[in-house]
């Protein structure tokens, strides 16, 4: 069958060149940030570490990358509590307009991130919120909620609830059925939702730079502030320890849940 | 369970959520409302000024048509690019797909402006590429493939297409693979099984993929105004400007209204297309 093979082989060229388009540009950062240059040029001379050693000498990439963090990790608590409520409602109860309301739910999935960005320093600086830590917290948990919603509605659908009935019939009280039966099945579940949601927390751009402002800047705000002023490879060394933290989330993924799981 | 047991217990399940989904939509509201005034802030009356300004400037209707423009073509390519690789994901039986399916999502997983930054050093005067082609001889002078259309095309097609890959492969995931074979076996050909079986299953997962990458591309605002370099204008960036640069709260309201109505014909035409193709 020569036409099959061929076939095939055409397609796997085709996934071989997708591929490369796909990690190319990732990949060509990471050289860059131990060459000796003063700028971003491909193949970089001779070999430094001085890029890493100048992010160490700014103190404000430090501290955007605490505020980062920070943001991710209560946005993230926020969402996983409000979100988890939401999606075993959603999967478990049937009430009118539950379709509509799980649509509202995912609506910042798809809403253009630019229009909420202007929507929300229009509201939060009356509120005081604006360039403020709790500001960002609000625009990251709405950003993040779905990914969370999402993953938990789905993991729950899959589940058999006579598991959860059968807990409550042979006298569980509520709090030990989920604690003790609902919890343990939905791990991989949680733990994905939320390793997504502190990533897209941790990646947000656009609604996050109408909300920062002057000492309260995120990492990509920051690392987009310095690239305007300065093209060294210093943003190369940022990206590259970035690539290694991202390598470092897929492999704990992969141990714990596998990704293939999550995503599809 | 009981109904009384429900009655009170969902609005608490909800409740968390719900509160969140209201910080969002109330904002928007606000907005709609302030592109409908005079002037923001101190409004003394309502007006449709906002609305007539944008449709009767030809600056902000050229933008318009090339955010639409810059959507569509962003959709396209993704979806050309990403249904063999989600074909190859589920069917290939390859040894490598595993990686495939992590070399797919690692765009996802970098932060966008390492993204960005690596489009700059491939496609800059002093890039990779324009190296490459000189030193073979194919051009005499750098190309300038940054600050064009295109260039805002390629980053944005790095960013969306694991997004596209994902929403096909979880469709054709769910197809019976015998139905295939049953078609084969029948007499029809490889491609006209693709045709007239798997294609049309698959409706769902290229629609959701399409409404995803086309609502994402036009609300994007990095990778235009990065690899765009100010030649690019689309409506995420004039809009801002509007805002912070011209202080006209609500030509940039009512030019954000415009945007989140093309993104909502979207979403309909979605609804429209499953609802035709994809509950046979």
């Amino acid at each position: 069958m020569p036409r099959i093979c061929l076939a095939t082989l055409g397609l796997r060229l085709f996934v071989a060149v997708v591929v490369c388009f796909l990690l190319l540009p990732i990949v060509i950062v990471i050289p860059l940030a131990f060459g000796n240059d003063g700028s971003l040029i491909f193949p970089p001379r001779g070999l430094s570490l001085r890029w890493f050693a100048n992010i160490f000498q700014r103190p404000e990439f430090l501290s955007a990358f605490a505020l980062s963090a920070a943001v991710a990790l209560v946005a993230t608590t926020i969402s996983l509590v409000a979100g988890s409520l939401a999606a075993y409602a959603l999967a478990r109860f049937r009430f009118p307009f539950r379709g509509a309301l799980e649509m509202v739910f995912l609506t910042p999935l798809i809403f253009p991130a630019i229009v909420l960005g202007l929507a929300l320093s229009i509201v939060l600086g009356p509120l005081g919120l604006l360039r403020s830590f709790w500001g960002l917290v609000l625009a990251h948990t709405i950003l993040t909620l779905p990914y969370i919603i999402r993953t938990l509605t789905g993991t729950l659908k899959e589940l058999d609830r006579s598991i959860e009935e059968a807990a409550l019939v042979l006298g569980a009280n509520p709090w030990r059925m989920v604690s003790l039966v609902l919890f343990p099945l939905l791990r991989p579940g949680i733990l994905a939702g939320a390793i997504f949601a502190l990533i897209i927390s941790f990646d947000e751009f656009t609604v996050t730079l109408f909300l920062v402002g002057p000492r309260l800047n995120t990492l990509p705000i920051e690392i987009f502030n310095y690239v305007e002023f300065n093209i060294d490879p210093t943003v190369a060394a940022i990206s590259t320890i970035l690539i290694g933290l991202s390598t470092l989330a897929v492999v704990l993924i992969e141990r714990l849940v596998g990704l293939a799981r999550i995503l599809t | 369970m009981g109904r009384w047991r429900q009655g009170l217990k969902l609005p608490l399940l909800l409740a968390p959520a719900v509160a969140i989904s209201i910080a969002m939509l109330a904002p928007i509201v606000v907005m709609a409302v302030i592109s409908l005034q005079d002037r923001f802030p101190d409004a003394t009356r309502f007006t449709l000024d906002a609305y007539t300004g944008f449709f009767t400037d030809d600056y902000q209707l050229r933008v318009a048509w090339r955010t639409l423009l810059l959507g569509a073509t962003v959709t396209a390519i993704c979806l050309v690019l990403a249904y063999p690789v989600a074909w190859f994901l589920v069917f290939g039986r390859s040894r490598v797909a595993h990686l495939v399916f992590l070399a797919v999502l690692a765009p996802l997983l970098v932060s966008i402006v390492v993204r960005t930054i690596g489009w700059t050093v491939l496609l800059g005067n002093e890039g990779l590429l324009n190296t490459t082609l000189l030193w073979l001889g194919v051009v005499d002078e750098p190309v300038a493939f940054m600050r064009s259309f295109w260039s805002v095309v390629t980053g944005m097609v790095h960013v969306l297409l694991p997004f596209m890959v994902l929403s096909i492969v979880s469709v054709l995931g769910k197809i019976d693979p015998s139905l295939a074979e049953a078609a084969g076996l029948l007499g029809a050909r490889p491609g006209r099984v693709f045709l007239a079986v798997t294609l049309p299953m698959s409706v769902q997962g290229i629609a959701a993929g399409s409404v995803i990458v086309f609502c994402l591309t036009i609300g994007a605002y990095l990778t235009p105004l990065w690899l765009g370099r100010g030649s690019v204008a689309v409506m995420a960036l004039t809009m801002r400007q509007q805002v912070l640069d011209l202080v006209d709260w609500p030509g940039g309201a009512a030019a954000a209204m415009v945007l989140t109505l093309g993104a909502l014909v979207v979403v309909g035409l979605y609804g429209l297309a499953v609802h035709r193709f994809g509950r046979r």
